[in-house]
């Protein structure tokens, strides 16, 4: 049972390679010198992403339970620093300066919301019945959501959203527990797109929770919140300048504005499309090599493997990601403990989240919302927050009976 | 022990479930996925390679070179010149830190005398409109000078993004000499882009706007070629795509005009500075135009300026109220005046209203009819005359007796035989066609306003002036034609085209356009006092004597409304046995004349007749 996983170990370094070699495929059209390229920092970022990592697989399993709090409150300070003095990098405040180290909290701070929120839920079990058991991750979730809301980067307090959703169900949520909850969301996003959806998820809502036999005092609570969820996003959404809600569309469809927003997004597309079944050979792609795709090297890295490898290449690499997250959700069924299998599926769901949303946008399916693809992406921060969840994945799987 | 194992196995197959839900959405996103990617790679694989192709391959339009305006003689009057364009390319600027300094450098150039070389709000607007359009040149400077492109080049290494483009404008060497003939070239507006016929022009091409660039638009222009280009996404070219062709631009035909360039300039030098009026000298055998001028004169060059010096130069032109826009010669009117007796006396000498030897009552300085008095221009009188006479003494009283006789239906039709009342066709736009109207017409186009033709009228007709107007061209052509009695021909500058291998693909042939005949006899009669005109001692256009040619003219001073002085005519024809050139000399304003007009005329036959005694300039 220690024994390491090769299968999730190999599809690991399947994509570490591949991510660097397209980062330098990406980027080698320039005249630095090989040691200031992108795609050797790239390289220096893994090396030191994996002594992190190693590091963190040799701790004990209990010590990430010790440092959890600390962790916690070091991840909130920081996002107060970078909120209030932070560096701007393409109009949001996201970078902070610590002994010449640029870094981003923000990533960080998943990691440490991981533990925190993991450590709690593994001693208090959530349910929908009793509000009061909400109080606590509640509170947990919202402060860091909210800083990171304010930087603005909306992507990333998406990411603790989702982990959230996905721990409160591993915590005691059944699946329409979570539907509920969710419901009010849904409504704002719904009410403002049409109202026979809105009126649809509404009629759904209380169908499906008179089916469940939930308490008189919750259905009341959940349709009230629902409506007027919609109400008040409706109401938001008549209130709007034109041009506000024209952001907001161009938003969610960049197809709106193809010489702007929707402009990567297309050039993205064409890149992938153009590829084929087989690519046009390493280093080859006419997108990439003269600059159509906008941070091809970070966010749309995936468009230029889509270029260079086509189908099967996406393919491959789509498939090496299930691997990885597959292996890695399974780690669950190795230790029957809360605390384990909590900061297992957290990981798990960031890497997921972050690679379902990056790719969706490359392909047109999502927002450009500026997910960085994990392992394929460059960038020093986030690898080094991929390697230190994957160096938890390992801890977990190799110390998490030690725990119990 | 037991309860806890038990926990366990709950916890255990809670957990179970769970992760397979987990897996079970992983694989459900990961296949919408791979369905979106084989949709994208597979199902639209050809169009998306196809806009890949697109993004990399540019079709760069070469321009055409644009045809050359040449006089008869071969020297050159229009031709081209390189133009630069100081434009910026957003994209190049790469980061919004360059984006302001980039501004900000550009602020602060200045030309020698410390002058801001661009405008702070403008400069704005560019950028502005750059951020939308990041891959598009944008104009910041049009038609740079020389000494301001050297600037923007010593900086090129601290304005990214800065590009000087070059293109070819128009180039009028001689200046404001024959600008009127000319016209000038501007960027093709939208109502023109619009019409079916401009379908090959782009944005921001250069089309004739008016005079020869107008209405040879299509020789000038040439055909576009083009070329491939890889460009990346900045627009930057990378360089040629290979097994792409290359096409070539064809430049456009060259036009040989029947102008010569010599009495051109004599005619523009002729005309005293500050007056307005027009010069016409063509050839009545065939039509073709030597000379043309207007006055006041208009700079051509100033169309091919910066954008806001355009603006600026446009507005003083075109306010200007003595509107140095409009070509005087084909689309000024005015009163023909005395020069129209020739039609008035060929009218009555072709029906024998009257003869050579008719004698009406003794000119003293004016004539009663009815109620109204009316004067000769000379108070003293004339005394008795025959036509002839009153042809070379331009004596009023004469012709209003004869115009009573020959009656306004003969006088219009005389003067329609001649081209008058309609526009004759010359090749540049904005030709008028004047106004030739006997009772019958008027009566008919003034009924509403309740004008009645009165027999009084028909005075004010016989010498010239009252409900009758005619352009410069149509005067000159008119006592040409009468000269040469074989019609009237179609004023042209059209001699040839050629191509710009110097093939000639059209050569114009003459064009009858109004019937132009009398009697032998009636033109004899007439000739005979635009002989005496000039060449009498009692004349009064003696100032247009040429030593050596027999040239005939006739003098003409209009009264007008609007001053106090006549406007000067003076038509003249040579040699009048068998004519060669016909010159007609307005100007507004300037008196009599035989004492204003003529000497102008005489300075271009002079030209024509004895080139070797001119200095010609060329460029």
């Amino acid at each position: 049972m220690k024994k390491l996983d090769w299968l999730f170990m190999g599809s690991l370094f399947a994509l570490i390679s591949i991510g660097i070699m397209l980062v330098y495929s990406a980027t080698s059209n320039t005249d630095l010198p090989w040691y200031k390229t992108e795609w050797f920092k790239q390289i220096i970022h893994f090396a030191v992403g994996s002594i992190i990592a190693a590091g963190v697989v040799f701790m004990p399993a209990k010590f990430w339970k010790n440092v959890a709090w600390i962790a916690y409150a070091v991840a909130l300070a920081s996002l107060l620093l970078v909120v209030n003095s932070g560096h701007v990098s393409k109009g949001a405040g996201r970078w902070l300066d610590i002994a010449g180290f640029r870094f981003q909290p923000s990533e960080f701070a998943k990691v440490a919301y991981l533990l925190a929120s993991s450590l709690w839920l593994s001693k208090h079990r959530v349910s929908i019945m009793e509000p009061k058991t909400l109080l606590v991750p509640g509170l947990l979730f919202i402060v860091p959501f909210l800083l990171v809301l304010k930087q603005p980067n909306l992507s990333t307090a998406l990411v603790f959203t989702a982990v959230t959703l996905v721990h409160f169900y591993w915590a005691g949520f059944r699946l329409v527990d979570l539907f509920l909850f969710v419901s009010p969301a849904a409504s704002v996003i719904f009410s403002a797109i049409s109202a026979l959806y809105w009126n649809l998820l509404i009629i759904g809502v209380f169908f499906i929770s008179i089916k469940f036999k939930f308490p008189l005092w919750l259905i009341v609570l959940t349709m009230l919140l629902n409506i007027s969820a919609g109400y008040v996003s409706q109401m938001a959404w008549n209130s709007m300048e034109d041009h506000q809600r024209s952001r907001i569309l161009t938003f969610l469809d960049p197809m709106r504005d193809p010489k702007g927003e929707g402009y990567q997004v297309i050039q993205s597309q064409v890149a992938i499309g153009s590829g084929g079944l087989f690519g046009k050979g390493f280093g080859e792609g006419s997108q990439t090599n003269l600059a159509f795709l906008p941070e091809e090297h970070t966010d749309f890295i995936f468009s230029v493997l889509g270029e260079q490898f086509g189908f099967a290449g996406s393919f491959l690499v789509l498939v090496l990601f299930f691997l990885l997250f597959w292996r890695g959700i399974m780690i669950c069924r190795l230790h029957p403990d809360n605390f384990v299998n909590l900061v297992v599926v957290g990981a798990c769901t960031i890497l997921f989240f972050h690679t379902l949303v990056n790719v969706a946008m490359t392909i047109g399916f999502m927002p450009v919302t500026g997910l960085p693809l994990p392992f394929l992406s460059y960038g020093g921060s986030f690898v080094i927050t991929c390697m230190i969840l994957i160096g938890l994945l390992l801890n977990m799987r190799l110390k998490g009976k030690d725990i119990i | 022990m037991l309860s806890h194992s038990n926990e366990q196995e709950d916890i255990r197959h809670e957990m179970n479930f769970k992760t397979i839900v987990f897996v079970c959405i992983n694989i459900i996103a990961f296949s919408v996925l791979i369905l979106r990617l084989l949709q994208l790679q597979y199902f639209d694989f050809e169009n998306n390679l196809k806009k890949a192709e697109e993004n990399r391959i540019r079709k760069v339009n070469v321009k055409a070179s644009r045809g050359y305006i040449l006089d008869r003689n071969g020297i050159v009057l229009v031709r081209n010149r390189p133009s630069y364009q100081i434009s910026l390319l957003y994209n190049g600027l790469k980061t919004k830190e360059n984006r302001d300094s980039v501004f900000n450098r550009l602020l602060r150039i200045t030309d020698a005398k410390g002058k801001r070389l661009l405008d702070s709000a403008a400069l704005h607007f560019s950028f502005e409109r750059g951020r939308w359009q990041k891959f598009r040149y944008q104009r910041l400077m049009e038609d740079a000078a020389p000494e301001v492109v050297a600037l923007f080049e010593e900086r090129a290494e601290e304005l990214p993004g800065i590009e000087i483009l070059v293109e070819s404008r128009r180039d009028y060497p001689f200046g404001s000499q024959g600008a009127h003939i000319f016209g000038y070239t501007g960027e093709i507006s939208e109502k023109e882009l619009e019409l079916p016929e401009n379908a090959h022009y782009v944005m921001g091409d250069r089309i004739g706007k008016k005079g020869l660039e107008f209405s040879y638009e299509k020789e000038f222009r040439g055909k576009n070629g083009s070329r491939h280009v890889e460009v990346n996404a900045m627009g930057r070219e990378m360089g040629p795509v290979a097994g792409m062709p290359f096409e070539k631009p064809v430049s456009g035909n060259a036009l040989v005009t029947t102008i010569d360039w010599r009495i051109q300039q004599v005619a523009e030098a002729a005309i005293p500075e500050n007056l307005k009026g027009a010069v016409v000298a063509l050839n009545p055998q065939n039509g073709e135009i030597y000379a043309m001028v207007s006055r006041p004169p208009l700079d051509p060059n100033i169309f091919s300026l910066e954008k806001r010096e355009l603006h600026k130069a446009w507005a003083s032109v075109a306010l200007d109220t003595a509107k140095p826009l409009t070509n005087r010669a084909i689309s000024g009117v005015y009163p023909p005046a005395s020069v129209f007796k020739v039609i008035t006396a060929a009218a009555g000498l072709e029906d024998n209203v009257f003869t050579e030897h008719t004698r009406y009552k003794s000119c003293l300085g004016g004539f009663r009819f009815g109620s109204r008095y009316a004067k000769c221009w000379r108070a003293a009188g004339h005394g008795v005359l025959n036509v002839v006479g009153a042809l070379r003494e331009s004596c009023d009283v004469f012709f209003y007796q004869a115009g009573l006789d020959v009656g306004s239906r003969r006088i219009s039709d005389m003067g329609k035989r001649f081209g008058l009342g309609s526009a004759l066709g010359v090749d540049i736009p904005g030709e008028r066609s004047g106004l030739l109207i006997d009772s019958a017409t008027y009566e008919k186009w003034f009924e509403r306003r309740g004008w009645k033709w009165s027999a009084g009228e028909i005075l004010n007709i016989a010498i010239g002036q009252g409900a009758l107007l005619v352009t410069p061209l149509q005067q000159t052509a008119m006592v040409g034609a009468l000269a040469w009695g074989n019609g009237v021909y179609k004023p042209h500058f059209l001699k040839e085209i050629t191509s710009p291998d110097g093939e000639v693909l059209i050569k114009f042939k003459r064009e009858k356009v109004a019937e132009g005949q009398v009697l032998e006899h009636t033109r004899k009669i007439v000739l005979k006092g635009l002989d005496e005109v000039v060449n009498s001692p009692y004349g009064t256009g003696r100032r247009a004597i040429v030593p050596g040619i027999r040239v005939g003219g006739k003098t003409g001073s209009a009264e007008n409304p609007h001053g106090e002085k006549t406007h000067a005519w003076f038509a003249a024809v040579a040699p009048l046995d068998n004519p060669e050139i016909a010159v007609g000399v307005v100007l507004e304003n300037a008196g009599g004349g035989g004492a204003m007009a003529a000497p102008i005329a005489q300075k271009i036959l002079k030209a024509y007749f004895y080139p070797d005694t001119l200095q010609v300039e060329t460029k």
